[in-house]
């Protein structure tokens, strides 16, 4: 152990270089990966990490990411003892029921050495276009078991020393739709990997091994201590909230409860899942790195946001997820669209904190990502392949409306404009509009949803729309109502509506219309108490219709 | 007119720098303070100046060149026209959508991410109307609907028209019509239509740049109109011309038609001042760090050429104009050190600003920052600051720095100001490795080209922390931006989309497109006082792999062997440079773009004048990391160094704008024309 006290200016000083690498590293996978997903989705993340398997540093694009290699490096450690790990070495798995995620989430890890001597790993995980199983693209919405999913990968090694493991290469060119693309995101990964350890490498040279691994001790121990001093502001107690998912997909009828109990006392934070649904048919469980990713942004939000972010801040986190449930399901339960699941888990969390911290959590948000997808062919018999992801409203706080149509909580993904979406398929985009009236009322107003239109144009589409929010409105808080569910209706071109039940896949034809409209977010505070000349503001911006002024009616708008 | 003057004016925040230069006459330097209510009142001012103690009549001046930040300060306070947008129908929102992603990643309470104070949802209104994504109407445009929507805006107090609609970059029928329709009743509203200023796909990013373009149009206007009415009157016969974004220099004409262009005026011109900078030394590969008060501007110049960019950030919003790629990071000499909650010690990003400005300032500053460091170590001599414009007061920064940084960590007040140091010029070389690596590029085989009042005081460290065995310290690093008027090229840059595969679309039909490209760059350069034997043609397109959204810009030579192959290899190599990797796989072009450039006459570097003084002022103790004892350092007057003169670290080179610290391991050469060249020793 470290007995004489660290230069503080050194400390700082790594710490800066440590983030720097691991943005480097990041700017390397981004840069070096083939695949859309990667570089126009940003699906990837690199970070840095102790031997002991803490996160050092981390960057992240979106907060899924965070902290859910953790899981991953534990049990590459188990399998292969830090003993056996040479200079070179590079290690890979994808497995969620061994710690990993889904299965496009694959992670490559590589162990750094120093003077011949571990010294921390470099880590990064990539979304994959495409890892096999049942459909282009590995996350099938109708799967029932992670057989379908696409091919599983244990912990193995990927590289010893100079040579890489030929054998794992050929098996997995087999079995992925696109290999080229596949092999250049894997290599993106080694090369981001690669410079991690460089780096590191370099910086050990400067500092000397031992210190920095005093120091890497050091800024763990620091935003440990910054976190649990935040925490420790909060009221000792347990906080209770429950929180519901549409259905899963295949049972349609059935809503999924995600119920949490946080509790505050001397040990941190630890939150059970008891009471929550037991695991479903459909793809929607999330494996306990799930749950953790949830938690750990939870915890970055809630708590001073000039703490590094390292390892530290995860340490008071515990977390019960009680066996064969929506949260720890048993193999070999499918997977792949646990991001609706984990941005539940995430709102149901914050849900329960907002009686810890009274005006610290806004109003629920829409808490949704729409994901739309449409397959067919153009005119000219090409065949296409397209669909977006669209947000909600946020939800309102305590001193501000809530944004319009943005992305909150565990997720950060853009959305597809009109114009790209026409130049490549036959489907015309009729209205990409704010959706009035869909932020809960409140002192403060809760952000719109949006309203898309879409018309096919040519030939037979298949459509496949998962939703969130039709059947649960997100809550308003401290007196402030509810944001608007969601809802899509289908408009048959021979007449005729259907209403689309959050989840479904279908055939479009020439003339249908689809209206798809997110969900907006809670209002916070008595809607009574809103400025007047705020509510006209809304009325003349169009951010509210005359009826939906009604709602602030305690004193009439003059 | 040739044997004039040529006069280079940047209007920065705090002064407003001026570089004259004539034939035979050395070159003159004028800092006189801005005049924010009216920055014009300071460049008539400098004129006054130059006649009254220089006896240099404005009749004599046959260039003008002008940087301006009006485009940029109307954003950032708020103070543009009240703009009304007419959009597609079902498109209204767009402006307030955005693409919905947000940046401040954890927290709670999100604030909005797209620019509705342009047009808030009063201000905005949809109309009749459809092009389809072939540029086939789809739906003809509704005249009466779409002036009675004119009508409503303009009567609720819009002064500017913002159109935009969808894929009006295939056919612009419908937005010209439009402003017709405007134009006939109200003549003196001013309309942007987005086929103009930017004609390329994505809605929301065409819409914010469009609005933004007619939000900033009638301030821009009035400035310029009333800056050259006051050029005429104080009888000056040279043309205005206004410095735009990407680094090239236009006429009033065209920066009045597109004044979004003018957002980067002041950084462009400082990028081309380094350039030039360079190209004297024979350094033609340039970082340049530019480090100020609140932040650290980066940018690269490679062979001579500045980094350019097809979409930067204004005030946080997405403006899909070209610009040099200049990159900001929150770390300056107004950077506060502070104690986190585990009492480790941290700088920035908070900054002390302006004002109250660092603790040693005098001006009611008590927080600690790295300037109040840099006196206490010695670097900056608290009689002389800023050319002895200000006395600074180096017992309250240290006080400062005692108080909040050494008494709680338990340390010297030397050691905190070592700390503070080292920690900002770690977070500097982070920030420059990243943005080299992002443009695929090793820094160690860049010249360091400091700018700015701290810049030449961090370089020396942030070389060793990058490897860079090369520093560049202009001899003017404070007015480079003036001097890079003079330099700046005459540019007219217009584009057109032409989303088609290659292989697909015909040598004649991009023949045709840059042809009436060439036409409209044509009319823009004949409003331009230069001979048209001197102007120069360039071509580009922007190319991106078959089922791909994002495009690189390429060269294109339309008289090339076979120009699409050519093109297709162009497209690969830089998307190797780019991104690491290039499958030989299908591309399409995106947008057509022509670029008609004029070159500056040259100006030979002027020989250097030192000032005759003796160039070693004094001797100083400072205090460097690694030294346990303060060193002595030989201080400099840098206006008495003469060329070939040299000098090795420990040594300080003080001039009015900036100070430049060598540290050991360096020494520094004063070239023919004044730089100082700072090397690292071999051993």
């Amino acid at each position: 152990m470290q007995t004489t006290a660290l230069d503080p200016v050194t400390v700082e000083v790594v710490r800066n270089k440590l983030d720097g690498i691991a943005n480097e590293m990041e700017l390397t996978l981004l840069k070096s990966s083939c695949s859309p997903i990667v570089k126009e989705g940003l699906d990837a993340s690199a970070s840095l990490f102790t031997l002991q398997g803490e996160t050092l540093a981390q960057a992240v694009a979106i907060p899924i990411h965070l902290a859910t290699l953790i899981p991953c490096i534990a049990r590459i450690l188990a399998e292969f003892p830090l003993e056996t790990m040479r200079e070179g070495d590079l290690y890979c798995m994808n497995d969620p029921y061994l710690g990993g995620t889904h299965l496009p989430d694959i992670a490559v890890i590589m162990p750094v050495f120093a003077r011949g001597r571990p010294l921390a790993f470099s880590a990064t995980m990539t979304h994959h276009q495409d890892v096999g199983g049942m459909t282009p693209g590995s996350v099938p919405t109708h799967a029932t078991e992670v057989f379908q999913e696409g091919i599983r990968l244990p912990p193995l090694k990927l590289r010893e020393g100079d040579r890489f493991n030929e054998t794992l290469l050929k098996i997995l060119r087999r079995n992925v739709r696109i290999p080229e693309t596949f092999e250049g995101d894997l290599m993106a990964q080694v090369a981001a990997c690669s410079v991690g350890a460089r780096r590191l490498a370099a910086l050990a040279e400067n500092y000397g091994d031992n210190h920095l691994t005093a120091i890497f001790a050091d800024l763990l121990d620091r935003s440990e201590t910054m976190t649990r001093d935040v925490l420790r502001a909060l009221p000792n107690g347990t906080y209770r909230a429950v929180d519901f998912l549409d259905n899963d997909g295949v049972d349609l009828d059935r809503r999924i409860r995600i119920e949490v109990a946080v509790t505050i006392d001397d040990a941190g934070m630890t939150i059970d899942f008891a009471g929550s649904s037991p695991q479903v048919r459909g793809p929607f469980n999330a494996v306990p790195s799930g749950s953790l990713a949830a938690a750990c942004y939870v915890v970055r939000a809630i708590t001073d946001p000039t703490i590094p972010t390292n390892g530290g801040c995860f340490r008071p986190i515990a977390l019960r997820l009680p066996e064969g449930s929506i949260v720890n399901p048993r193999e070999p339960a499918p997977v792949n669209a646990r991001t609706a699941t984990i941005k539940r888990i995430a709102g149901t969390i914050l849900k329960a904190l907002a009686n810890a911290a009274p005006g610290r959590v806004p109003a629920d948000s829409g808490g949704e990502l729409l994901v739309l997808a449409f397959g067919g062919e153009r005119p000219d018999d090409t065949r296409y392949v397209t669909g977006e992801l669209v947000a909600g409203g946020a939800g309102a706080s305590a001193s501000k409306d809530g944004v319009d149509v943005i992305e909150t909580d565990a997720t950060n993904c853009m959305n597809l404009p009109a114009e790209a979406l026409e130049l490549d398929a036959p489907i015309r985009v009729h209205r990409l509009a704010l959706r009035p009236d869909s932020g809960g009322a409140g002192a403060r107003r809760g952000g719109l949803g949006t309203v898309r239109e879409y018309e096919i144009l040519h030939g037979n589409v298949r459509f496949t729309h998962r939703g969130e929010r039709h059947f649960i409105a997100p809550s308003g808080r401290a007196g402030g109502p509810d944001g608007a569910m969601a809802r899509a209706v289908i408009h048959r071109a021979g007449g005729g509506e259907e209403v689309v039940p959050s989840k479904l896949v279908t055939t479009l034809h020439a003339g249908d219309r689809v209206v798809m409209e997110t969900a907006g977010g809670g209002g916070y505070g008595d809607p009574a108490a809103r400025e007047r000349e705020k509510v006209r503001a809304d009325l003349a911006d169009g951010k509210i219709s005359a009826e939906g002024a009604k709602a602030y009616d305690a004193a009439p708008i003059g | 007119m040739s044997g004039g003057l040529s006069i280079g004016v940047d209007i920065g925040g705090t002064f407003t720098d001026v570089v004259v230069r004539g034939p035979g006459a050395p070159e003159r330097i004028l800092k006189i303070p801005s005049t924010r209510a009216d920055p014009s009142r300071a460049v008539l001012a400098a004129l006054e100046r130059m006649k009254t103690e220089w006896g240099l009549a404005p009749a004599d001046v046959a260039r003008f060149v002008h940087g301006t930040t009006v485009a940029t300060n109307a954003v950032l306070e708020r103070k543009g026209a009240r703009v009304g947008l007419i959009t597609t129908r079902g498109f209204r929102d767009v402006l307030e959508i955005g693409r919905q992603m947000r940046h401040q990643m954890y927290e709670l309470a999100l604030d909005p991410e797209t620019p509705t104070f342009l047009a808030p949802g009063r201000f905005r209104r949809e109309i009749d109307e459809r092009i389809g994504p072939n540029g086939a109407v789809l739906v003809p445009l509704d005249e009466a609907g779409f002036a009675r929507a004119a009508e409503e805006l303009i009567a609720a107090g819009a002064q500017a028209i913002a159109i935009v609609f969808l894929f009006s970059f295939l056919n612009d029928a419908h937005e010209h019509r439009a402003r017709e329709l405007i134009t006939a009743r109200h003549p003196d509203v001013f309309v942007s239509l987005s086929c103009e200023v930017d004609p390329a796909f994505r809605e929301y990013e065409r819409t914010v740049v469009t609005t933004f373009d007619a939000y900033v149009k009638p301030v821009v206007d009035r400035y310029l109109e009333n800056l050259a009415a006051g050029l005429t009157a104080a009888a000056v016969p040279a043309p205005l011309q206004i410095m735009q974004s990407r680094g090239g220099i236009s006429g009033t004409a065209t920066a009045r038609l597109r004044p979004v262009r003018l957002f980067l005026s002041g950084p462009a011109a400082g990028v081309i001042g380094a350039q030039i900078a360079g190209d004297a030394a024979g350094a033609r590969d340039l970082i340049t760090v530019d480090i100020g008060g609140t932040s650290c501007d980066i940018a690269l110049i490679e062979g001579g050429v500045p980094a350019l960019r097809s979409e930067g950030r204004i005030d946080g919003y997405p403006v899909r104009v070209g610009m040099v790629d200049v990159n900001s990071i929150g770390a300056g000499g107004g950077s506060i050190a502070w104690l986190d909650a585990a009492r480790g010690l941290r700088v920035g990003p908070q900054s002390a600003g302006a004002e109250p400005g660092p603790a040693c300032y005098g001006l009611g500053g008590t927080e600690p920052t790295v300037t109040d460091a840099s006196v206490l170590l010695g670097y900056l001599d608290p009689e002389h600051f800023a050319g002895g414009r200000m006395k600074l007061a180096p017992e309250l920064g240290r006080g400062a720095i005692a108080r909040a940084i050494a008494g709680p960590l338990g340390m010297s007040v030397e050691e905190a100001a070592l700390g503070i140091h080292r920690i900002l010029n770690a977070q500097i070389a982070e920030g420059i490795r990243l943005v080299s690596i992002r443009q695929g590029h090793d820094p160690r085989r860049f010249t360091l080209l400091p700018l700015g009042g701290a810049g030449a005081l961090h370089a020396c460290a942030l070389a060793e922390e990058l490897g860079i065995a090369r520093i560049l310290v202009p001899t003017n690093p404070g007015v480079l931006s003036a001097a890079g008027l003079l330099a700046a090229p005459v540019e007219h840059e217009v584009s057109a989309a032409l989303p088609r595969a290659i292989g697909e679309v015909t040598m004649a039909e991009v023949r045709d497109a840059l042809d009436r490209l060439d036409a409209r760059c044509g009319a823009l350069m004949a409003q331009e006082n230069v001979a048209r034997a001197d102007v120069t043609r360039r071509y580009f397109a922007d190319v991106c792999y078959s089922g791909q959204a994002y495009y690189l810009e390429v060269p294109f030579a339309p008289d090339a062997v076979d120009p699409f192959a050519a093109l297709a290899d162009a497209f690969y190599a830089a998307h190797d440079r780019t991104y690491g990797f290039a499958p030989a796989a299908p591309v399409r072009l995106v947008n057509l773009r022509a670029v008609h450039r004029a070159a500056a006459a040259v100006l030979p570097p002027q020989a250097w004048a030192p000032n005759g003084h003796a160039a070693l002022r004094r001797h100083a103790r400072i205090l460097l990391p690694e030294h346990k004892a303060p060193v002595g350092a030989a201080v400099y007057d840098r206006a008495a160094l003469k060329p070939d003169d040299t000098l090795a670290g420990p040594a300080i080179i003080e001039q009015d704008d900036t100070t430049t610290l060598v540290t050991p391991g360096w020494r520094g050469r004063v070239d023919r024309v004044g730089n100082l060249v700072l090397e690292r020793n071999n051993d």
